[in-house]
């Protein structure tokens, strides 16, 4: 008896110690792809001569970062290493800094995991539409007091702020609305056009002409939904100004707004065939390659386009919504943000780093080489025509903040302009459907 | 000590490196699911709120997921028609080849190790891209369909998919269970005057009804959990014509209002349900096996 004791505690302990190899490895190893530590092994800018401070033992410290940016990887190490050279140099402070980049599709369940799990990275990136869940959760820091709260420009500082406080420092920014093919345009001697009535004559001259106008990639669910933001968007900032505050109440319709399905269907009829077959990616090169003269995409896009086509002219107009001028906006967003973890062990150099994003001398350069858009005072560097383009029209003041939906409800608008594409739902089904989608979100977001 | 004891001790040392893992990752989750499933939690929040039965309650009345249990019962019923019959075939075909048995063994196996992600991402350049490429340039107008848009064809092509990818793994199942029937039985009954349609039917098939058992049993419980494939296919597209169970309680708790709780629960339903099925599955067909 006692000899089969001795075997089950021995048989509880292998248990225990499996599950603590099990646990421990997890931990030890970065369980992110693309996770690296970039250690500073050699401060160039300790070799300038001026050690004086050098005299002194440097103070040690550690920062975690993640960032959704697998593909910007070489540009952000770069950065960090900089930063790291400047706390060395001007703090004394001796920083290693663990950067971390999962691939996109899992970084969100990543991070929640990880804050949850109380192991939250010091500064991570967030979409600005989760700012406020974020924040209700008490996962953000207040950076309206930080040097860099003066340096962004008034129109983005809006898109990432929540009651007049700057909650994340806004990295991409993008104005955009419809790409069109500038020699196609120039060849029919066609101009950008500012009305309904105008963009259904573009269409048929370009018909007459025997070039398809629109270019259709609906198979991801989100391109087909590029069209409710936009017409969404220009209609309510346009006309129906209190629509989306009304909407969160349950106390409005998107039949109020019916009539972005006008243009809408617009561009489903002359637009190219076999949609559903066409991915975002496959849609962008053939957009490049002239398959169609006009393609509701954002400028996040112009890298595939340009890929696939060096020379490719390319220009951005805002989306007319119906024969209202005031419509026919660009839409201006925020997607990635930085934000900075309020109960981080190195607050203050974590805010140092928030700081140094938008640094006045290092700033550009990094944007620049990451090909983000302009979004401080700091950034002084020349863009792409077509960003120019795009942001002439916020300079003209025809442009609209990005409109924050619930999340379901955005998925919803993708998913059934997809069957309105194939013809399995009507303008009254959207709208019923739509309707309820966001009374339940306004219902579940009271529980929470 | 008795003997028998102690091999039971035996026994339970060498299950006990696999079986911690398994408790520790599937046991355990599945089983604080049940917590979970109670609550409205949204995967973020560090406050759970318990609600009971409320989330079971609002899947009564979720007519997108009984929708798409109603896709899944039917992908699982072609499915494994289709899939076991297909696989069998392919079984009995190649052993009774003399040569080359490796060579088509492996080449029939080969799309299952795989990873069904990968498959679908590459049969969805086949249906947008080769198929128009033979219709546009070939003439081979009959495969001018909307593959991904008409949730028909759409149908059609998850199915070619999802079989291209398990017939190999069934496929071995049944070969090895064919190479288990005696030569001397089919020997037997072919000199007994048997047709070699009569020889299988007769002895071959009851000889291995145990590897169907089985065959069955895997097709109803992975099928029942479909995701994968149609996730690379379609992405149960267009809207949610073919959105199975798996992939609606994945958006349930990853996009749109990110709800875990729910998501939990319907997980539970489906668990309930599956579990139920195969059990009637067994009990039906371990009774017609046949033991030498």
């Amino acid at each position: 008896m006692k000899a089969m004791k001795k075997l089950i505690s021995a048989a509880v302990v292998m248990c225990l110690l499996l599950s603590l190899a099990a646990c421990g490895g997890k931990k030890e190893e970065p369980a992110n792809t693309g996770a690296k530590d970039v250690t500073a092994t050699q401060a160039p800018a300790k070799e300038d001569g001026k050690d004086s401070q050098s005299s002194a033992e440097p103070k040690e410290a550690e920062l975690n970062i993640m960032m959704s940016f697998p593909q910007y990887m070489d540009q952000w190490e770069t950065y960090v290493q900089q930063f790291k050279d400047k706390m060395l140099a001007e703090e004394n402070i001796k920083l290693t800094v663990n950067l971390e980049m999962p691939s996109s599709d899992q970084y969100e369940s990543v991070l929640q995991a990880r804050l949850t799990g109380d192991d939250a990275p010091d500064l991570y990136t967030i979409h600005s539409n989760n700012l406020k869940t974020y924040n209700e959760a008490g996962y953000l820091t207040d950076l309206s007091g930080e040097v860099l709260a003066g340096k962004i420009f008034e129109n983005v500082k809006n898109t990432v702020s929540i009651d007049g406080k700057l909650m994340a420092v806004p990295i991409e920014s993008t104005a955009w609305g419809v790409l069109y093919n500038k020699d196609i345009f120039t060849e029919c001697g066609l101009q950008v056009p500012n009305t309904l009535d105008e963009l259904k004559n573009v269409c048929k001259v370009l018909k007459d002409k025997g070039y398809t106008p629109f270019l259709l990639a609906y198979q991801e669910q989100w391109v087909p939904q590029l069209m409710t933001a936009l017409t969404i968007g220009g209609k309510v900032s346009g006309e129906a100004k209190d629509w989306l505050e009304r909407m969160y109440a349950d106390n409005a319709s998107y039949a109020e707004i019916i009539d972005i399905f006008d243009v809408i269907d617009v561009i489903m009829q002359y637009g190219t065939d076999r949609a559903m077959e066409e991915g975002s990616e496959a849609g962008s090169a053939d957009f490049a390659n002239g398959k169609a003269a006009m393609y509701v995409q954002g400028t996040w896009a112009s890298n595939t386009i340009m890929t696939a086509n060096p020379d490719f002219n390319m220009g951005v107009f805002a989306l007319p919504v119906n024969n209202n001028q005031a419509c026919t906006m660009v839409n201006l967003s925020t997607s990635t943000t930085l934000a900075v973890y309020p109960n981080s062990k190195n607050l203050d150099i974590a805010l140092k780093f928030a700081n140094y994003v938008l640094d006045d001398k290092d700033s550009s350069a990094l944007f620049q080489s990451c090909s983000f858009n302009p979004i401080a005072t700091v950034h002084n560097y020349e863009t792409s025509s077509w960003v120019k383009e795009a942001y002439e029209y916020v300079e003209a003041g025809r442009a609209y903040q990005d409109l924050v939906l619930p999340n379901s409800v955005t998925d919803e608008q993708g998913k059934l302009l997809q069957e309105y594409y194939v013809g399995s739902v009507t303008r009254e089904d959207i709208i019923k459907a739509l309707d309820d989608k966001f009374k339940e979100a306004n219902r579940l977001s009271k529980q929470n | 000590m008795t003997k028998k004891k102690r091999e039971n001790i035996s026994l339970l040392l060498f299950v006990a490196p696999a079986f911690s893992l398994y408790f520790i990752f599937k046991l355990y989750p599945a089983f604080s699911g049940i917590y979970y499933a109670m609550t409205s939690w949204n995967g973020l929040s560090r406050t759970k709120q318990f609600i009971g039965l409320g989330n079971f309650i609002e899947i009564y009345g979720d007519k997108h997921f009984w929708n798409a249990m109603l896709f899944t019962s039917k992908y699982v019923i072609v499915m494994l028609i289709a899939a076991n019959v297909l696989a069998l075939g392919l079984a009995v075909a190649i052993e009774s080849r003399r040569k080359g048995k490796g060579i088509f063994r492996t080449l029939f196996c080969m799309p299952n190790m795989i990873s069904m992600i990968i498959g679908g991402y590459m049969w969805n350049f086949i249906f947008t891209k080769v198929l128009y490429y033979l219709t546009d340039h070939w003439g081979m107008t009959f495969l001018d369909k909307s593959w991904i848009g008409n949730p028909r064809y759409a149908f059609i092509a998850i199915i070619i998919v999802s079989c291209w990818g398990i017939v190999g793994y069934l496929m071995i199942i049944y070969m090895a269970a064919l190479q288990g029937v005696p030569a001397y039985l089919m020997e037997a009954a072919s000199l007994d005057g048997a047709s070699s349609w009569q020889n299988f039917w007769k002895v071959i098939f009851p000889m291995i009804r145990h590897s169907l058992t089985i065959c069955i049993f895997w097709t109803l419980n992975s099928m029942f959990q479909v995701f994968d494939v149609i996730y690379s296919l379609t992405g149960g597209g267009p809207g949610r014509a073919t959105q199975s169970v798996a992939i609606n309680i994945y958006e349930e708790a990853f996009t749109g209002n990110i709800r875990y709780g729910y998501a939990t629960a319907k997980s539970m339903v489906l668990f309930v349900i599956v579990f139920l099925i195969t059990v009637v599955q067994l009990r039906l067909m371990k009774r017609r096996e046949l033991e030498l």
